[in-house]
């Protein structure tokens, strides 16, 4: 990490954005560097296509570098603000996706959830993982937003709300399905390792 | 992993999960948040926390985003990539759609603009001379009433 980037991280989100939109590069970075993975990691699962996550999350920066000034800290906390562009950027993208593939201009997606849930049979932590990940990819779509918004996001759900423009009642029932349908995915998974063993 | 199992490795390796070796991790929050007691949501939470983790180069990610900014200072304008994007595609379609069926219908007008006459003709039930000549003005009807 260059030395100004590593100056940059001591300082809080608010900040970086404020020295952001003054020009500097180098909190850019810091903030790449203390946010792209959690933003990757969102959008990836979210979306089910690591290239369109990654196309995302580069948008999400670009954006982040001509809005920083936008940013208002009275109204939001700093991570509050990048999810929302970051979830904004990811129904744009899964719209335009829908579109490509109605018109047979896309392959169909890849589903890497589904790819890794038959590689990653090798070990019991490894395959619980990828049921969970099973299960995440078979959530409605706004249940799954919020479980990665209170998951990877570690928002809360004030925030979780602010992130999807619904209330804070609505949200809490989409984490309540949320967690009730993955709940019931582990639970099957587990009943059928145990019929199989047995 | 059962609730003998699980008793088994908080007795061996305590109460903290993390402390946990890695492999007995992800069976032991599945289990707690299938357990439903206070602690289940949080536990799923990690749960799902672990299994989204997606590995990426993050430098990767600093050049890409800094290469589409430099090129994006150097572009003068959006205009070029506005119609190029599927919206912007779109956008050109419906204005093409909307002008030329305008044109259609002006093109329409001027070939086949109603005389007067005609439209009178049509009202009053008169049929009017092939060769286009005086029609309702010739009509005997019309002294009779003056």
């Amino acid at each position: 990490m260059p030395a100004a980037v590593r100056d940059e991280a001591s300082h809080g989100d608010e900040e970086l954005l404020a020295r952001i939109a003054a020009g500097s590069q180098a909190a850019l970075s810091a903030l790449m560097a203390r946010h792209g993975r959690g933003l990757r990691t969102f959008a990836t699962r979210y979306l089910g296509h690591a290239a369109d996550a990654e196309d995302v999350v580069q948008e999400v920066f670009v954006t982040v570098w001509k809005q920083a000034a936008r940013f208002d800290p009275g109204r939001a906390r700093a991570s509050t603000w990048l999810y929302r562009i970051t979830a904004n950027r990811c129904i744009d993208q899964r719209r335009r996706r829908a579109l490509r593939n109605f018109f047979g201009l896309d392959d169909i997606g890849e589903e890497p959830a589904a790819l890794e849930a038959n590689a990653e049979t090798a070990t019991a932590a490894r395959q619980e993982l990828a049921i969970v990940r099973d299960g995440l990819s078979r959530l409605p779509e706004r249940q799954r937003m919020a479980l990665l918004l209170r998951a990877v996001g570690e928002l809360d759900i004030a925030a979780i709300a602010e992130v999807m423009g619904a209330s804070a009642g609505s949200v809490e029932q989409l984490l309540v399905r949320g967690r009730r349908a993955l709940r019931d995915h582990l639970a099957d998974a587990a009943g059928g390792r145990e019929r199989k063993s047995s | 992993m059962t609730r003998e199992e699980f008793e088994n490795n908080r007795r061996r390796f305590g109460d903290d999960i993390d402390a946990w070796p890695a492999p007995l991790k992800g069976p032991a929050l599945a289990f707690m948040a299938l357990e439903g007691d206070a602690g289940a949501d949080a536990a799923l939470d990690r749960l799902v926390r672990q299994a989204a983790l997606v590995e990426g180069d993050d430098r990767a990610l600093a050049r890409k985003v800094m290469a589409r900014i430099d090129r994006g200072a150097a572009r003068p304008s959006l205009l070029p990539r506005f119609l190029v994007a599927p919206a912007g595609i779109a956008v050109c379609a419906a204005a093409l759609l909307v002008t030329a069926t305008i044109a259609g219908y002006q093109v329409a007008r001027l070939q086949d603009q109603p005389q007067d006459s005609e439209l009178l003709a049509l009202a009053t039930g008169v049929r009017l001379p092939d060769d286009g000549g005086p029609g309702i003005a010739a009509d005997p009807g019309e002294g009779d009433a003056l």
